[in-house]
């Protein structure tokens, strides 16, 4: 250890930090609380030199991948993937495996703290005897519809206690938000399937057995619901069968990384993207003699390939190879959702499905057997606008930092003001924690307990379990302990503690069975439960859709450019929802198709740069209705010349060392307008770009003479 | 032919129909080799310490343009031009993996090794890199954390060979096919890194570098590249 920690000042931290969890937890089994030494007081099973390896679950975006992390010594050495676990299969993306600079970052905050004034960075420390009666005043004396939760879209386990929590006391419902949930357009996906298919659950692909694949602006090998699983299926897609190699369609303005391994990529309109999925159904039901169409048989194929920008004999031969196929496949994805007809493209997508007859049916369309619950944007708005009005007297905020990323034109941060007290549960001094009053840290989630029901990867009912792999950092807790702790004396809530309550919750599993484990009581299926890393069935168990109806035909909602507009373009990177960018490895991992590092820039296309007079690196300036933002210029050959892109990530104002003061936060430029399922229409936003005459030069991976000149 | 004896001819094929470009290999490496990062600034200056790249070279015109990615790391050469030059015999083949061994305790920093490489897969250290704490306690004990003026490069996770030699011996019995994997291979989400033995005839890399659609990096220079390549992007029959 080189950090200079006397072994007298050792001792305090932990016997307090020991004996501040025992208050907080009551007495009960040892086993139950975090019992990963550290180096000095060395646990039995742990032997100088080898490796213990604990299973628990990944809670870096929604998805619920299964992990095994390499621990020595009792420090978190090296995430790997859960080799049995049916989402990942032992496979894990670049967030996965920088997990350990989470729970290492020297930018954590590291107990309990009072913000002098809002914004001020001021703080002083507190303890958890003075924090936990502010959380039970808050919760018990203000009115019930003055206390609200907003909660990122992981960890499950919290979401659900919170949701009790709520009930009993008679407030609102927590609100779950992510940026992730965000771009892959999830809320209006479940409303599309709910509409269709009469369900509450997301939609399963069956990729790797499909043969011509068409997405529509679905990212599945960057973020899109369950990354790692779609990249694996995406091999066997390529490779998985002998003598066949499946085929890959993509249609959206800006080449993404999916578009970038697709076989064909083409780049229609932005907003024309459900007259293109209409006069697909259309050429579909002719070369299939489906009657019924009959919504589409108005629909001029050839004008729709004019305003698309797609050749008329490119869609037929697209819709013929799509018609004749034996597994044929259409995805719906993020950008599809982000315009005002998102909904409308979705369902259509979801219905050409159904008229390929893929249905259930090997490399066809599924449902995942168990039920999502999402907030949609428009709730978000309607929570802005009652804090704003003063009628929120309480906010809890966890696992979301809303003030980075929500657009900043839906005025989250102004209406904070008028919250008379804000609690974060933060792990980091993000944004949204530096505008509260109090930072309670959570735990980071390698040294949590919990549990993620895996909602759109696995083909069968799947959760992941999260264990403590190492003993808490710092003076930091369990964000459920706390909650729990401070309704204790109430009496309104019948758990002991956060491991009380996740065993309560597994009961149902172990009485109903069908896992591939069973327990004759609830210690033993919970040590099974942590040894595997969650629970699931021995089997798959996807569901087939039906009673497909035809959806009316998406209506067109292409925007007519100006001079000097053009159609604006954000998605999400390796950071995924913006919190991965205070992990150093994220930052100087290179973007798959610029190779940029550690910032932000614009993908103009070299045509239209040439146009503006602007060069690689140049800065310009991007401008909307709601906002402006400056980044350097990336000529970017795979975009539409009428459409720029930023990424989303960068642009942290807070967060820590690696993340502040580093490129630009794309959402600022959103405008405020929805799909017709309430999610944000961000793909609607039209921009101008402005040369402001500086440059500043990007750090790229590519070309190592050519961007400093060749002195270097 | 698995043994129980510290040798084998490790190997490596890389699926690029398979490949994503997703860079969960590069972090994957840096996790595993204690890798640090080095900043906006140096890393634009090209001196990152990637031991592993995913090379993107465009195609085509617009609209029809599409990348090639291409995970490129030390290619482990057989004849490595890398290894004749240095002067003190830090770059040395070692005949017991049948790898190319970077001795960090040898190595005086003439970077001759890294000018003669036609892969440019090594990197250098020009300077000391930090960890602050407690980002320090995630580093790997099996690897060495090197110091500035040394040279490094991808050493087929050399730690984790001798770990499951090591295993299989006190178990008496020989390596199995798939039980080594490096870092990338392991965390590879499309499986596109397949990595053995490869003078065993049966093991599974030994098979798939037999498929009609391989390739190696730069074969007219003769370097005996111990990782093959499969083509992507269409469909070869194979």
């Amino acid at each position: 250890m080189s950090q200079k920690i006397s072994r007298r000042d050792f001792l305090k931290i932990t016997g307090v930090s020991s004996a501040a969890l025992a208050a907080l937890t009551g007495c009960g089994p040892a086993s139950r609380f975090v019992v990963r030494k550290p180096y000095p007081d060395m646990p039995e099973y742990n032997q100088t030199g080898a490796s213990t390896y604990f299973a628990t679950g990944c809670r870096e975006c929604p998805a619920g991948c299964g992990l095994i992390v390499r621990t020595q010594e009792g420090r978190a050495i090296k995430v790997e993937g859960n080799p049995d676990f049916p989402v990942n299969y032992g496979k894990v993306c670049s967030r996965g495996l920088t997990a350990v600079q989470g729970l290492y970052n020297p930018d954590r905050v590291q107990g309990p703290l009072k913000q002098a004034s809002r914004g001020s960075s001021s703080f002083e420390k507190i303890d958890w005897e003075t924090a936990i009666p502010i959380i039970t005043s808050a919760l018990l004396k203000n009115e019930p519809s003055g206390v609200a939760f907003l909660m990122g879209l992981a960890p499950d386990h919290l979401y659900d206690l919170v949701a009790e929590i709520t009930q009993t006391l008679g407030s609102p419902p927590p609100l779950r938000y992510s940026a992730l949930g965000m771009f892959e357009g999830r809320t209006t996906l479940l409303q599309a399937v709910n509409n269709i298919f009469h369900k509450d659950s997301l939609p399963f692909f069956d990729l790797a057995n499909a043969d011509y694949v068409l997405s529509f602006g679905a990212n599945f090998l960057e973020t899109w619901l369950s990354p790692v699983r779609y990249s694996r299926a995406y091999g066997s897609l390529r490779q998985g069968i002998p003598g066949r190699r499946g085929y890959l369609v993509s249609f959206e303005p800006r080449q993404s990384l999916t578009s970038a391994n697709a076989d064909e990529w083409i780049p229609i309109k932005p907003g024309s993207e459900g007259l293109v999925i209409a006069a697909l159904t259309k050429l579909v039901a002719e070369i299939k003699g489906i009657e019924g169409a009959s919504d589409h048989s108005e629909l001029d194929v050839a004008q729709v390939a004019n305003t698309a920008d797609i050749s008329l004999k490119k869609l037929q031969e697209i819709a013929h190879a799509f018609a004749s196929a034996d597994h044929p496949l259409a995805i719906p994805g993020g950008q599809l959702a982000s315009h005002a007809n998102g909904l409308a493209a979705t369902q259509a997508i979801l219905a050409l499905n159904g008229m390929v007859e893929n249905l259930g049916k090997k490399g066809g369309l599924f449902l995942i057997p168990s039920t999502s619950v999402a907030s949609n944007f428009s709730e978000i708005q309607a929570l802005v606008s009652r804090m704003s009005r003063g009628e929120i007297k309480a906010l809890f905020i966890h696992g979301v930092n809303p003030v980075f990323d929500l657009p900043s034109a839906l005025g989250f941060q102004e209406a904070l003001k008028n919250v008379s007290l804000v609690i974060s549960f933060a792990s980091f001094p993000d944004e949204t924690a530096l505008q509260s009053d109090y930072i309670l840290p959570d735990h980071t989630p390698l040294e949590s307990w919990g549990y993620q029901h895996v909602l759109a990867g696995a083909d069968r009912p799947t959760y992941s379990a999260s264990q403590p792999v190492v003993v808490p950092l710092y003076d930091t807790h369990a964000t459920a302990d706390v909650l729990l702790t401070a309704l204790k004396e109430s009496g309104k809530v019948p758990y002991q503690d956060e491991v009380d309550f996740l065993q309560q919750k597994l009961l149902p599993l172990l009485q109903r069975g069908g896992g591939f484990y069973t327990a004759p009581e609830i210690l033993t299926f919970w040590s099974k439960w942590l040894q595997y890393g969650g629970w699931w069935t021995p089997t798959e168990g996807l569901e087939k859709p039906n009673g497909s109806s035809t959806p009316p035909a998406p209506a067109a909602n292409v925007a007519e450019l100006q001079e000097g507009q053009f159609f604006f373009v954000t998605y999400p990177t390796l950071f995924g929802d913006g919190s991965g960018a205070n992990r150093p490895w994220l930052q100087e991992t290179p973007d798959p198709m610029t190779t940029v590092m550690w910032n932000s820039w614009v993908e103009i296309h070299p045509d239209t740069a040439r146009k503006l007079g602007v060069k690689d690196d140049d800065v310009v300036k991007i401008s909307s209705p709601a906002g402006e933002i400056e980044a350097s210029v990336y000529l970017y050959p795979a975009i539409r010349p009428d459409t720029v892109a930023i990424p989303f990530g960068q642009g942290h104002t807070a967060l820590g060392r690696w993340a502040e003061g580093r490129g630009c936060n794309p959402l600022q430029v959103l405008n405020v307008q929805f799909n017709e399922a309430g999610d944000l229409a961000f793909g609607d936003t039209i921009v101008s770009v402005t040369p402001t005459g500086r440059s500043r030069k990007l750090a790229r991976f590519e070309s190592r003479e050519g961007v400093y000149g060749s002195q270097h | 032919m698995a043994n129980t004896e510290n040798t084998g001819k490790w190997g490596m094929v890389i699926d690029t129909d398979r490949c994503t470009g997703c860079m969960a290999c590069v972090t994957a490496c840096a996790m595993e080799n204690n890798i640090p990062w080095t900043g906006e600034e140096e890393a634009g200056y090209g001196r990152g310490m990637h031991w592993i790249r995913v090379q993107r070279l465009w195609h085509g015109e617009y609209p029809e343009v599409k990348p090639e990615f291409t995970p490129t790391m030390c290619q482990q050469c057989g004849h490595a031009p890398c290894e004749p030059v240095c002067p003190v015999f830090a770059t040395v083949h070692s005949e017991a993996e049948q790898i190319n061994l970077q001795v960090y305790n040898r190595c005086v920093g003439t970077r001759y090794c890294g000018n003669n490489c036609p892969y440019t897969a090594r990197t250098f250290n020009f300077f000391d890199h930090e960890f602050p704490t407690p980002m320090d306690f995630y580093l790997n004990p099996d690897v060495t954390v090197r110091r500035r003026g040394v040279m490094e490069k991808c050493t087929f996770c050399v730690q984790r060979i001798h770990k499951g030699q090591e295993k299989a011996r006190a178990e008496g019995r020989p390596v199995k096919d798939g039980e080594i994997v490096p870092a990338c291979a392991q965390a590879c989400p499309a499986d596109a890194i397949v990595f053995g033995d490869m003078s065993d005839s049966e093991s599974q890399v030994s098979h798939i570098a037999r498929s009609e659609r391989r390739y190696q990096l730069l074969p007219e220079l003769g370097t005996e590249p111990r990782v093959t390549y499969l083509k992507g992007g269409g469909y070869y029959g194979g």
